[in-house]
C-alpha cells in the first residue's frame, strides 16, 4: 500500500484535471441560480459574482404573476408522467416476450425495435405531424404524447436486465404451474424493479426536458411546456431580462435536479451495472 | 422457453404497433412524399418524380450542409467521445479518492434540458455583456459574435452539447472501465508501466465495445441534440452556417413549407445514418474484444 502522501504526490495533476472539468460543468448551473436571484442592476454590474447581495426573489414573483407558470408546470408533468408509464410498460412487456418466448425472426424483430432508437427525430416529424393533424390532435398534450409512448432503448435495457435472471428461477415457477403472466408479475417484476425504476426516472427526465416535438404540436400559450416557455424569454421578451429568463430556467431544471439529487447513486449504479453495450 | 408464438405476439404487440405506426410508417411516407411537390396545405400534390433529389444534388446548399455536418461530428467526437474516454480512465483507474464526488458532479448537467442549456449559453456567450466577454476583456480580447459567424457558430453550439452530454458518456464509459480487472492494472503498475502505456495496451482493447457504442451515440444523437440550440439560437443561420443534415429536414418542412424537398432530405439523411450504422457494424465491431 502506498502512503497517503505518496498517492497525493502521484495524483495531484489528475485531480487538477478533474477539478477543472467539475468547475466547467457546475459553473453554468451556479451562474444560472445566482443570476436568477439578482435584480437588473446586479445582472449587469456584478455579472460574475456568484453571490448576489442582497438576493432578490423579484424575478420569480415577476414570472409567477405575469405568466401561467403553474399551468406550464402541470402541462409538462402531465405529459411526462403518461409518457414514462407507457414507455416502461411497453418496454417490460416486449422485453418479457423476447426473453420468455422463442419464435421465428426473433432477433430481426428485436433489431427492428432497437433500430428505431437511432432514427433521427426530424426524419419522423413531418409524417407524424400530418398524422396528428388528421387525428385532430394538434395543440393538445395527446399529440405530444402519442409518438413518444414507446422507446427502443427501453426494450433493449429491459431485455438485458431480464436476461440476468437465473434460468432455474423461471423453470421452478413453470414447474409450479405458473402462467407466463403470473411469472412476469410474481417472479420477474420484483427482481427487476430497481432497473425499471431507474429507467423510468430517465424517461421522466427526458420527457420533462423535451423541446423539439412539443414545439411543433403546441401552439396556444396556455398549452406550452416549460422548455417551450423558455423560448419566449429570448425572442419576444427581448434580450435584457436575463434575471427573469434564468428564473424560468431554474424552475425548469428543478425537478430533474431534485430527482437526480435523491436518486443519483441509484441512477449511476444502474447505468454502471446494466452494462450498456452496443 | 416457451414456443407459443401467439402469446409472444401479445407481449410484443403494444410496443410493436407503436413502433410501426410512429417510426416505420413515417419512413415509407417520406419516400412517397419525396416524389411530389407540395406545400402541406394545398389540396393538390404535384407528382414530380425524382426532381426533388436532382435539385438537391445539384445545389451548393447540400455541400455546405454536409461540410457543416462533418464539422459538428468532428468537434462533438472530441468533446463527447475522446474526452469522456480519457476522463473515465482517470476516474476509474488513476485517482484513488473522491471519485464518487467527481462522478456525481460531472453527471449533473446531463439531467438538464437542452433548452435550459441553450438559454444559459446564449447569456454566457453574449458578446456585449455576457460573462465570457468579461473574462475575455481581462486579457484585452474582444468577444466575437459567437452565434453570428461561420464555423464559430458550430463550435459554440458544440460546446453546449458538450457540456450537456460529457457526463453521461463518461458514466457509460466508466462502467466499462471498472469492468477491467484491477489486478491487471496493478500488475502492470508493478512492472512500472506508465498510465499512458496502461491506457493503450490494456484499457483500449478491453473497453472497445463500449467505446464503439459511445462513438455511435455521439454521432447519431449528437446531431439530434444540436437541433435544440440551433433552433432556439440561430434557426440554422448565419446563412445556413449552422444547419446540418438533420436540421435541414425540419427547415424545409416547417420554415420553407416545401414538403417534397423536406421528405427527399429525410430519405437522404436516413440513408446516411443507415450507411453509418452498417459500416460501423461491419468494420468496427469485428475488431472488438467482447467480454461476454
Amino acid at each position: 500500500m502506498k502512503t497517503n502522501l505518496a498517492s497525493w504526490r502521484d495524483e495531484w495533476g489528475y485531480h487538477l484535471l478533474l477539478l477543472i472539468a467539475v468547475f466547467l460543468m457546475l459553473w453554468p448551473i451556479v451562474f444560472m441560480l445566482s443570476t436568477s436571484l439578482k435584480d437588473l442592476n446586479q445582472v449587469f454590474e456584478s455579472t460574475l459574482n456568484p453571490l448576489p447581495f442582497p438576493p432578490t426573489f423579484d424575478n420569480y414573483t415577476n414570472v409567477l404573476e405575469n405568466f401561467p407558470l403553474l399551468t406550464y408546470i402541470w402541462n409538462t408533468f402531465y405529459i411526462a408522467i403518461i409518457v414514462t408509464l407507457s414507455k416502461a410498460l411497453t418496454s417490460v412487456l416486449a422485453a418479457f416476450g423476447f426473453v420468455y418466448y422463442d419464435f421465428k425472426y426473433k432477433e430481426t424483430i428485436f433489431n427492428g425495435m432497437l433500430l428505431t432508437f437511432f432514427i433521427p427525430i426530424t426524419v419522423l416529424i413531418m409524417p407524424n405531424y400530418l398524422l396528428m393533424a388528421k387525428l385532430g390532435l394538434l395543440d393538445t398534450p395527446y399529440g405530444v404524447m402519442l409518438p413518444s409512448l414507446v422507446d427502443g432503448m427501453g426494450v433493449f435495457l429491459m431485455r438485458q436486465t431480464m436476461r440476468g435472471i437465473p434460468k432455474p428461477l423461471l423453470e421452478a415457477a413453470i414447474l409450479d404451474g405458473a402462467t407466463p403472466w403470473q411469472i412476469l408479475r410474481k417472479v420477474v417484476l420484483p427482481l427487476i424493479k430497481p432497473s425499471v425504476l431507474a429507467i423510468s426516472i430517465l424517461f421522466f427526465i427526458n420527457s420533462w426536458n423535451e423541446y423539439f416535438w412539443p414545439l411543433l404540436i403546441l401552439q396556444d400559450k396556455s398549452n406550452l411546456t416549460l422548455p417551450l416557455a423558455l423560448q419566449m424569454f429570448i425572442s419576444a421578451e427581448g434580450g435584457s431580462e436575463w434575471g427573469v429568463a434564468m428564473a424560468v430556467a431554474t424552475l425548469t431544471s428543478l425537478p430533474p435536479l431534485v430527482l437526480y439529487g435523491f436518486c443519483q447513486k441509484f441512477i449511476i449504479n444502474t447505468f454502471m451495472q446494466a452494462g450498456v453495450k452496443g | 422457453m416457451s414456443k407459443n408464438s401467439f402469446q409472444a405476439a401479445l407481449y410484443l404487440l403494444p410496443a410493436g404497433l407503436l413502433f410501426l405506426v410512429f417510426f416505420y410508417w413515417p419512413l415509407l411516407q417520406n419516400a412517397y412524399l419525396s416524389l411530389f411537390s407540395w406545400n402541406m396545405v394545398s389540396p393538390n400534390m404535384k407528382f414530380v418524380g425524382a426532381e426533388n433529389f436532382s435539385v438537391i444534388f445539384a445545389s451548393p446548399e447540400l455541400w455546405k450542409i454536409l461540410l457543416n455536418t462533418v464539422l459538428f461530428v468532428v468537434i462533438m467526437l472530441v468533446l463527447n467521445f475522446v474526452l469522456p474516454y480519457i476522463y473515465s480512465f482517470i476516474l476509474g483507474h488513476v485517482v484513488t479518492r473522491w471519485s464518487s464526488f467527481y462522478r456525481s458532479a460531472l453527471f449533473l448537467p446531463s439531467t438538464l434540458s437542452l433548452a435550459v442549456a441553450s438559454i444559459l449559453f446564449l447569456w454566457i456567450y453574449n458578446p456585449l455583456a455576457g460573462p465570457l466577454q468579461i473574462i475575455l476583456s481581462w486579457f484585452s480580447l474582444e468577444s466575437p459574435r459567437w452565434f453570428k459567424e461561420d464555423y464559430l457558430v458550430i463550435f459554440a453550439i458544440c460546446t453546449i452539447i458538450g457540456w450537456k452530454v460529457f457526463g453521461y458518456n463518461m458514466i457509460v464509459m466508466l462502467a466499462a472501465m471498472v469492468a477491467v480487472p484491477k489486478e491487471l492494472i496493478e500488475a502492470a503498475k508493478l512492472e512500472n508501466a506508465s498510465n499512458w502505456t496502461i491506457f493503450r495496451k490494456i484499457i483500449l482493447p478491453m473497453t472497445s465495445s463500449t467505446a464503439i457504442y459511445v462513438f455511435t451515440i455521439t454521432v447519431v444523437f449528437g446531431l439530434q441534440y444540436v437541433l435544440v440550440p440551433v433552433n432556439m439560437l440561430t434557426q440554422g443561420g448565419p446563412d445556413q452556417g449552422s444547419s446540418n443534415l438533420v436540421y435541414i429536414i425540419y427547415q424545409y418542412a416547417f420554415t420553407f413549407f416545401q414538403t417534397g424537398r423536406s421528405a427527399a432530405y429525410a430519405v437522404i439523411t436516413m440513408v446516411c445514418y443507415l450507411l453509418f450504422l452498417f459500416v460501423k457494424n461491419k468494420y468496427l465491431e469485428k475488431k472488438v474484444y467482447y467480454e461476454n
